[in-house]
């Protein structure tokens, strides 16, 4: 591998940068993925631009209404900070699966989403909490819902020479909890055979659900939200039979493939179990917080 | 390919190298700077050998680019201890005879430090020393006695209270 590296001050100077040097740049942050992939010629940049001295893009800031991650902010910030220890435990669960210590320790959450590996851990985590990536770019700021901006495998709605600055997601309502489940072949250093995310909401006696967020991750082209199993869950009883049913419903929705790790079939199959305990787990979370 | 000079702190001392700007972490330590006690092997993050503390905290140096840490503190095995004062770690790997081949033990080492200073104070289950350790491997498969070295590292510098 042969590139120059450039290390910009700003988000101006660095997006002005990558359009000049267009299209042979590419942006690097932790670079946990980036370099693996130039060792193994699957990219060429001749132009790396380091974006981690860019200011405002770090740090886990806590608003009225919700929080901001920074695009900087790495998976050990995430397992670590105390905000996200009660109902966004989910967060936690999915950062901590991410490679090793010392991945989690450089990689970033940015770097993460615009991979747009479709096993990618952290992705449904945010998917369930319906997350916005704020992004800069040639053009100006904008704002766009991950579930939007993840197109396809390796695939987003970036445009040449834009850069996500940050993510962001509303505070959950009472009577709420998140779970992150992950199934592979070993328990650590893993690619996910299948993951979920769950997000669930339910009314003042703790009975019904009142609001469900679902996304599954290595079980399609890209990280998916079961409609069908969501809308089903609404006014239903928060109870296992009903959980199950929209396991079903959800690994309808799926479309996996065969491949090393497990087969379509077998994918699918779990989708339906996994489903079941993140909601469960969040039903239990539930209980908890209520006691 | 020009060079470009890095200044990184290297176990404490100041060091300005000239890099190729492709370079890693890793190539700089080995190759420019001599501290061989870094070892090399699958380059794609998934072994941990290469470990070594970047202002304290372990990454893996193989896919770190070295123009990305100008200016910073980088501790390598040969930055924790000497023949004559051994780090705890050191000691009770030594003791457990927690070394097979050794090819894996300098970023054990080192990941294991970073676990424990971010948590000073804890002691950590046997289950979470392997939690921690879960990102770097040893192929002779001698993770018992790792896991019993890095257990009685706590228990001696919670009686000392060494952190270094």
């Amino acid at each position: 591998m042969s590139f120059d590296l450039h290390r910009p001050a700003t988000v101006t100077e660095a997006i002005d940068l990558a359009q000049r040097l267009s299209p042979t740049a590419r942006y690097i942050a932790g670079g946990t993925d980036t370099i693996i992939q130039i060792n193994r010629k699957k990219i060429d940049p001749a132009h790396l631009i380091d974006v981690t001295c860019l200011p405002g893009m770090s740090g886990i800031t806590e608003t009225a209404d919700g929080f901001g991650l920074g695009a900087l902010t790495n998976y050990r910030a995430i397992e670590t900070h105390p905000a996200f220890r009660g109902g966004l435990r989910a967060l936690i669960e999915a950062a901590s699966v991410v490679g090793g210590r010392q991945v989690r320790n450089i990689a970033t959450i940015a770097g993460n989403i615009v991979n747009a590996s479709p096993a990618a851990d952290f992705v449904p985590a945010l998917l369930a909490l319906d997350a916005v990536l704020d992004i800069a770019g040639p053009a100006g700021r904008r704002a766009v819902a991950l579930r939007d901006f993840i197109v396809g495998p390796g695939k987003t709605d970036l445009a040449p020479a834009e850069i996500v600055t940050g993510v962001r997601f509303a505070r959950l309502p009472a009577n709420s909890a998140t779970a992150f489940l992950k199934e592979g072949r070993r328990r650590a250093m893993e690619i996910s055979v299948v993951c979920v995310a769950a997000c669930l909401t339910l009314d003042a006696d703790g009975s019904r659900c009142t609001s469900v967020r679902l996304a599954i991750g290595a079980a399609g082209p890209k990280a998916l939200r079961p409609q069908k199993a969501e809308a089903y869950l609404i006014g239903q009883t928060a109870a296992q039979s009903t959980f199950a049913a929209a396991g079903q419903l959800a690994a309808e929705a799926c479309a996996p493939i065969s491949d090393v790790r497990a087969s379509a079939d077998y994918r699918r199959r779990l989708v339906a179990i996994v489903v079941e305990r993140a909601l469960t787990t969040c039903l239990e979370r539930i209980a908890e917080e209520r006691r | 390919m020009t060079r470009k000079i890095l200044n990184i702190i290297v176990n404490g001392e100041s060091h300005q190298v000239p890099i190729e700007l492709h370079w890693t972490l890793l190539q700089v330590l080995r190759n420019e700077i001599g501290m061989m006690g870094t070892k090399e092997n699958c380059l794609e993050a998934e072994c941990g050998v290469c470990t070594v503390l970047l202002d304290g905290r372990a990454v893996n140096s193989c896919i770190l680019l070295a123009g990305q840490v100008e200016g910073r503190s980088i501790t390598t095995i040969e930055g924790i201890g000497n023949p004559e004062h051994l780090h705890p770690l050191q000691e009770t790997f030594i003791e457990c005879g927690a070394v097979q081949c050794g090819y894996c033990i300098p970023g054990m080492i080192l990941t294991a430090k970073s676990f424990l200073d971010e948590n000073p104070g804890c002691r950590p289950t046997r289950d979470e020393i392997r939690e921690a350790l879960a990102g770097t491997l040893c192929r002779c498969t001698g993770y018992r006695k790792i896991v019993d070295a890095v257990a009685a590292a706590v228990e001696r510098m919670s009686i000392s209270g060494q952190h270094q």
